[in-house]
């Protein structure tokens, strides 16, 4: 329950984002991130649908690639 | 900052080695005939074993899966009560999807999880965060909904931030929320704890901050680092803790920087401590742990379904050792057996049918174990005599 996946803002509206992944889109909540500078473009680490860290794109996309890797080692 | 995380940091935070490369370096160092590194996080022992480190490294470095998985040290009496009140009374409980399957110790004809209680009518929904269970009591509002919410600080975080947000009347909290650093305070105290140096866990170090771990080195003199989900951070971390137990000085390093800082997400510490307090808690097959759980605080005890419901509250349940007759799990989850050791691994404990909860979670050390593949049954009455090569 403590993996975070990375995803990118698309749009903010209020405390909530869209936010993407991989194609998925579901709404995040910014409620913990709400002293930290984000807008739309940005990337977030999110955990059960809460963003806990604002991550670089870098960062992100070396993320993406582990979970592809684990996915396909669980397959 | 503390001094340990600037000691090394042109080497165990350069996070632009490969796995490779940290391997030849780990190879590389004087290593001690055997020592035992201890992780404890779920996420930490799924990439260890799904990359295959245990193979990759040397014979004489154990990494040894610790209390990383919330749902196996979630009290059999909160999944009892969570059960029993889903079956008698007129509300919608909802779960984390992990919680479905736990068993509890129950006779064979009864009802023995949530699942179960499911198949029987209950009215129990598993759901993926805390939001939702937002969304369905705005869309029920005649009726009541309890929120089953176990898990470490990570998901505690969140829940809290919730309640701080505001709620809906109708929603309510049975919170088995624990605090992780709490259970090594308790290995490290004992006389045994069974690791020489720790892997801290990095998304509760993410939200908490590094600074919680700073004990395992400053009070117990053992090496520690912050580690991420790859296998380089993971590595970097191995090297690193190697490294200080070999030069004799501990600390705590951070090889997930990109995510960890010192205090942590502050926002969700200051809704942490405006919403729950710390208080002693229960853990399943371990007993009481000393400050390691969450509890509302006054203020917001309207949501406390253990407020609202006493009657399924019972404290005859709450005893240590609460895992199924002949389940290891207990052991498992103090890194003092490898879930291949215990005797109903594999015969009789499977994902399909799981007896103990590490074999039902996917952060549990059991599942993560035979998803990679481990058939092997190892039950032989010794438990960590020997070096665990295979992953």
């Amino acid at each position: 329950m403590c993996l975070g996946i990375p995803m990118q803002i698309q749009e903010i509206n209020g405390y909530m984002a869209r936010c993407e992944a991989k194609g998925v889109e579901r709404d995040v909540s910014l409620f913990m991130l709400q002293d930290e500078m984000l807008e739309a473009g940005d990337h977030v680490v999110v955990h059960v649908g809460y963003a806990i860290q604002k991550v670089t794109p870098q960062e992100a996309r070396t993320a993406w690639e582990l979970y592809d890797q684990m996915l396909t080692g669980s397959e | 900052m503390a001094p340990g995380f600037t000691r090394w940091q042109p080497e165990s935070t350069d996070m632009s080695r490969t796995a490779k490369q940290w391997l030849a370096e780990i190879r590389s160092l004087d290593l001690p005939d055997r020592v035992k590194i201890m992780n404890v996080c779920g996420g930490h022992e799924r990439s260890i074993t799904m990359a295959g480190l245990r193979g990759a490294l040397p014979s004489s470095i154990e990494l040894i899966p610790g209390p990383g998985c919330p749902v196996c040290i979630c009290p059999e009496e909160d999944v009892y009560e969570a059960i029993q009140l889903a079956l008698n009374e007129d509300i919608t409980l909802l779960a984390f999807g992990d919680m479905l399957r736990v068993p509890v110790n129950v006779a064979k004809k009864e009802i023995r999880s949530l699942e179960q209680a499911r198949a029987a009518g209950a009215d129990i929904r598993p759901i993926a965060s805390p939001m939702e269970a937002v969304t369905i009591a705005r869309e029920q509002p005649d009726k009541k909904i309890v929120f089953f919410a176990a898990g470490f600080e990570t998901t505690t975080a969140p829940v809290a931030s919730m309640v701080v947000e505001g709620v809906a009347d109708n929603l309510l909290l049975l919170l088995s929320g624990r605090l992780t650093w709490p259970a090594i305070a308790m290995l490290l105290d004992s006389a045994r704890p069974g690791f020489d140096t720790l892997i801290a866990p990095g998304h509760v170090a993410t939200v908490m901050g590094s600074r919680e771990w700073r004990f395992v080195a400053e009070k117990h003199g053992i090496p520690s680092a912050i580690a991420g989900f790859s296998p380089e951070s993971l590595l970097a971390a191995i090297y690193s803790t190697l490294r200080q137990l070999i030069e004799g000085q501990a600390f705590l390093d951070n090889c997930y920087p990109e995510l960890v800082r010192d205090e942590g997400n502050p926002t969700a510490r200051r809704h942490l401590q405006q919403a729950m307090e710390v208080v002693d808690a229960n853990w399943r097959g371990v007993g009481v742990i000393p400050a390691s759980g969450f509890s509302l605080r006054p203020g917001y005890q309207a949501l406390d379904a253990r407020r609202q419901f006493p009657a399924y509250a019972d404290d005859s349940r709450k005893r240590a050792g609460q895992m199924p007759p002949g389940c290891d799990c207990a052991r498992v989850v103090l890194g003092r057996c490898y879930p291949d050791e215990c005797r109903l691994y594999g015969s009789g404990c499977t994902p399909r049918h799981p007896i103990g909860p590490c074999m039902v979670s996917d952060e549990g050390a059991c599942r993560i174990w035979w998803a990679g593949g481990v058939r092997e049954n190892k039950h032989n009455g010794q438990t960590q005599d020997r070096v665990v090569t295979h992953a």
